[in-house]
């Protein structure tokens, strides 16, 4: 027998394997591939989501093929000016900045709302080895979410520049540990947090402040890091540029030295440069995973344990209060309203990610859309003051649809009430009846970005008012239609066995679908309006035209709604 | 009343027959005992009966309603209380309730009462307040058998209910069953317990494999076996098969 047995513990390698068996259970838990794999081949439910995506994937071709275009055209302009580094350290330094955002809101869900962490932290596993579990599993998400962002950057690259063996391999590496450092740095934030929070007994209200204030801090960093070329995009500018090699590359990887040595360690190959900031990305990328770790054993568990744990008062109501208090006979459809209302309201990720984003949409437009701070901050108003009213209606329209209609609010409706579907199945409410109610609650949503993007087309814009209301009509009405038709999709499938309320929404392939289909939607319309235009019908009528089809669209889509939630809930298992 | 005729269920495309050709009627004013093993049918029945899943063959009707085709209308009379009580963890108890009367529509003063008695009866009074979330097990339980009481309907089904509940509120829901069909009403329940069934049921059913291999009250069950033993020795021998 080792010492390690007799002590009651496992050795080394054996902590190793047990490692690695937590967190290949958590890979297959939370990705579902098992359950993907059944529904396809075995049940053949989820067939129809292959041609989906393959025409999805056939729809994102176009949007990728111009994106390298771009990138070999950005290269062959500065490759001459010796610059053509800085579109790698770009390409990193934008998927970096992407892993801090989504890390916040992954770290925060996986870390501390997984329902499986009540199986885990029984087990004879060190709170470090449960949290690494996690990581992996968030590390996978980044790795796929920054992989749009990232890869046509590298790969480009290393095709116009003829990457060696060097290029590639080491390309290989550093998007590797691309995520290592910015989820390191998240990771040791909300640990820290929580553990502030968990001793507090307003922890959902501390844990939404906090989350926006990391949210906010770290979008601060990304336009503090956007700002500079987009300020200084002069012939100037330009100069400095040709003046001294690298300047561009410095000035990019000055807020964020990583993405330098990532850039040189990828363009440097197998030479000295190469192979030392390879040396210096990975040495850092593991000195902070290693901090992570040491911080993660003292603090993880104290900000862990307990918190999904509410202690409330004792205290008897009165018979006046218990009389005021129980309500005097609501509507159904009222009842099932107040319900989705509390319910999204009072549980942070589903706040953060459906309520919090209509907000967050417009408000960040208005902090970033000023000269000097974005590009778009100088030229949106001023093309919109030079365009003819009847594009600067449709554009500022479509502003305010994406901001009011583009988040998973109404496609991930039903998902939301995970396992407590069963409620909804058994009360003598018809499925039409709570779907006129879920519909409500997420249109109302949508409202809210509507009249938040109002007032930025206000603020910002400057927009005449007349031209403000017609855009929020188009916007509303369009808003009925892609409410609809989001929870349509959520109804179709929708996703009620989540452990971790981010599934529920964040990582609802419906909510994606439910996007990708507002984009069709959009595009078509777009494609109308064109037409209409070029048979030079005067602008009132283009509008007039727009805003009945859409009004026809609406009407139609919830009708299809209604009736489709008659025919689904009773299928529904739960 | 609760009728079942020929009610069949499987799983995997009809490779698991999970509830095979079940016909039972329960009486108003009768407590209805279902046993089985573990895998029976027995949640598989109840989900059935309250409309959660349907069936492949056969006809459910509850108090004259076709839960097939009048399910609002079934539902309006029925009550459930689930295995496990997965409620809405972010309301209160008091706001659960209230949700519960107004989906039921229950008239004020009837719901005052209502939520009242049980509140006291089963201790939830002070933390009525709270967060469900907040609430341990046996309370969460208790919400949601408070909830079902609130529409003071025809008809209860009950799948474990005395499962994490403590010996005070388990006797006070015993209690409250027999008050229940006193007053004409029907009440299903599936239970482990062999005694509470003995002691409490009108009439019991064994399921076994999907099929209701028993029924009828303690004195016929016995008479099905010559050693007139308890139902626990009934139950063994009758699912040992």
């Amino acid at each position: 027998m080792s010492a390690a047995d007799e002590n009651g513990g496992v050795g080394g390698s054996g902590r190793l394997g047990l490692l690695l068996t937590v967190i290949r259970a958590g890979l297959r838990s939370n990705f579902g591939l098992a359950v993907l794999k059944h529904r396809l081949l075995k049940e053949k439910k989820d067939r129809w989501l292959v041609p989906v995506f393959a025409l999805a994937a056939v729809g994102v071709l176009p949007t990728l093929y111009g994106v390298v275009l771009l990138i070999k055209h950005a290269y062959l302009l500065l490759a001459p000016m010796g610059q053509e580094r800085a579109l790698l350290s770009l390409g990193v330094l934008a998927g970096q900045l992407l892993v801090l955002i989504f890390g916040i809101y992954y770290v925060i869900s996986a870390f501390y709302f997984s329902r499986d962490l009540e199986f885990l932290i029984p087990l004879p596993l060190k709170p470090s080895e449960v949290m690494l579990s996690k990581f992996a599993i968030i590390m996978i998400n980044e790795y796929l979410t920054v992989m749009a962002l990232v890869l046509p950057v590298v790969i480009t690259y290393g095709v116009m520049a003829k990457g060696g063996m060097g290029y590639w391999v080491n390309a290989v590496l550093v998007y590797l540990a691309l995520p290592i450092i910015p989820l390191a740095v998240v990771s040791v934030l909300v640990v820290a947090m929580m553990r502030f929070i968990n001793v507090s007994r307003k922890k959902d209200i501390l844990i939404l402040v906090g989350s926006i204030l990391l949210i906010t801090a770290s979008l601060g960093i990304q336009f503090a890091a956007g700002r500079a070329p987009a300020k200084e995009m002069n012939g100037q500018a330009i100069a400095d540029l040709i003046a001294s090699p690298n300047s561009l590359l410095n000035r990019v990887g000055a807020k964020f030295p990583p993405s330098i040595w990532a850039t040189k360690a990828v363009a440097g190959g197998f030479s000295g440069e190469g192979l030392a900031n390879l040396a210096l990305l990975l040495g850092v990328s593991l000195a902070f995973f290693a901090g992570m770790i040491v911080l993660a054993e003292k603090l993880f568990y104290r900000g862990l344990v307990g918190l999904g744990e509410t202690t409330g008062k004792k205290r008897r109501l009165t018979r006046d209060e218990m009389s005021r208090r129980v309500s005097s006979g609501r509507r159904a459809v009222a009842a099932v309203f107040g319900r989705e209302w509390k319910i999204m309201n009072r549980t942070p990720i589903f706040l953060l990610n459906g309520t919090f984003v209509v907000v967050l949409v417009p408000v960040l437009f208005i902090v970033t859309a000023r000269p000097g701070v974005s590009l778009w901050g100088a030229a949106i108003p001023k093309l919109l003051a030079a365009a003819n009213p009847l594009y600067s209606i449709l554009a500022v329209a479509l502003f305010m649809t994406i901001c009011g209609s583009l988040n998973g609010t109404s496609s991930s409706t039903f998902s939301r009430e995970g396992a407590q579907f069963w409620i909804s199945r058994v009360i003598p409410v018809a499925p039409r009846e709570q779907a006129a109610a879920k519909f409500l609650h997420s249109y109302l949503v949508a409202m809210l970005g509507v009249v938040t993007a109002s007032i930025v087309g206000e603020l910002v814009l400057h927009l005449k008012a007349v031209h403000l209301a017609v855009a929020a009509g188009l916007a509303l009405v369009s808003g009925v239609l892609l409410t609809a038709v989001g929870m349509i999709i959520d109804l179709a499938r929708p996703l009620l066995d989540w452990t971790n309320p981010q599934k529920a929404i964040k990582q609802n392939l419906n909510v994606l679908l439910a996007m990708l289909a507002d984009i069709g939607i959009l595009t078509a319309a777009f494609f109308g309006v064109k037409a209409l235009i070029k048979t030079k019908l005067a602008a009132n009528v283009v509008l007039g035209v727009l805003f009945v089809g859409l009004a026809a669209l609406a009407a139609l889509s919830y009708r299809i709604l209604l009736r489709f939630a008659d025919k689904r809930y009773p299928e529904i298992d739960t | 009343m609760i009728e079942l005729t020929s009610v069949s269920k499987s799983y995997n495309r009809g490779k698991v027959k999970a509830v095979d050709d079940l016909t039972l009627t329960v009486k108003p004013g009768e407590i209805f005992g279902f046993l089985g093993p573990n895998g029976a049918g027995k949640t598989t029945t109840i989900k059935m009966l309250v409309g959660l899943l349907r069936p492949d063959t056969g006809r459910i009707v509850v108090e004259g309603f076709d839960v097939a085709k009048d399910p609002l209308k079934a539902k309006q009379v029925t009550t459930y209380v689930p295995d496990y009580p997965a409620v809405y963890e972010r309301l209160t108890g008091l706001e659960y309730l209230n949700f519960i009367g107004d989906v039921y529509g229950v008239p004020r003063a009837e719901r005052l009462d209502r939520i009242g008695k049980w509140l006291e009866i089963f201790e939830l009074a002070p933390v009525v307040t709270n967060p469900i979330q907040s609430y341990s097990h046996g309370m969460k339980q208790k919400i949601v058998v408070t909830a079902a009481l609130l529409p003071g309907p025809r008809v209860m089904i009950l799948d474990e209910p005395l499962v994490g509940l403590d010996p005070r509120a388990a006797h006070q829901l015993k209690e409250m069953f027999r008050e229940h069909c006193d007053q004409g009403k029907t009440l299903f329940f599936s239970t482990h317990v062999m005694e509470v069934a003995e002691k409490l049921c009108d009439r019991i059913g064994i399921i076994h494999k999907g099929r209701l291999i028993a029924c009828g009250t303690m004195d016929e069950l016995k008479a099905l076996d010559r050693a007139e033993q308890s139902l626990e020795g009934i139950f063994l021998e009758l699912t040992d098969k």
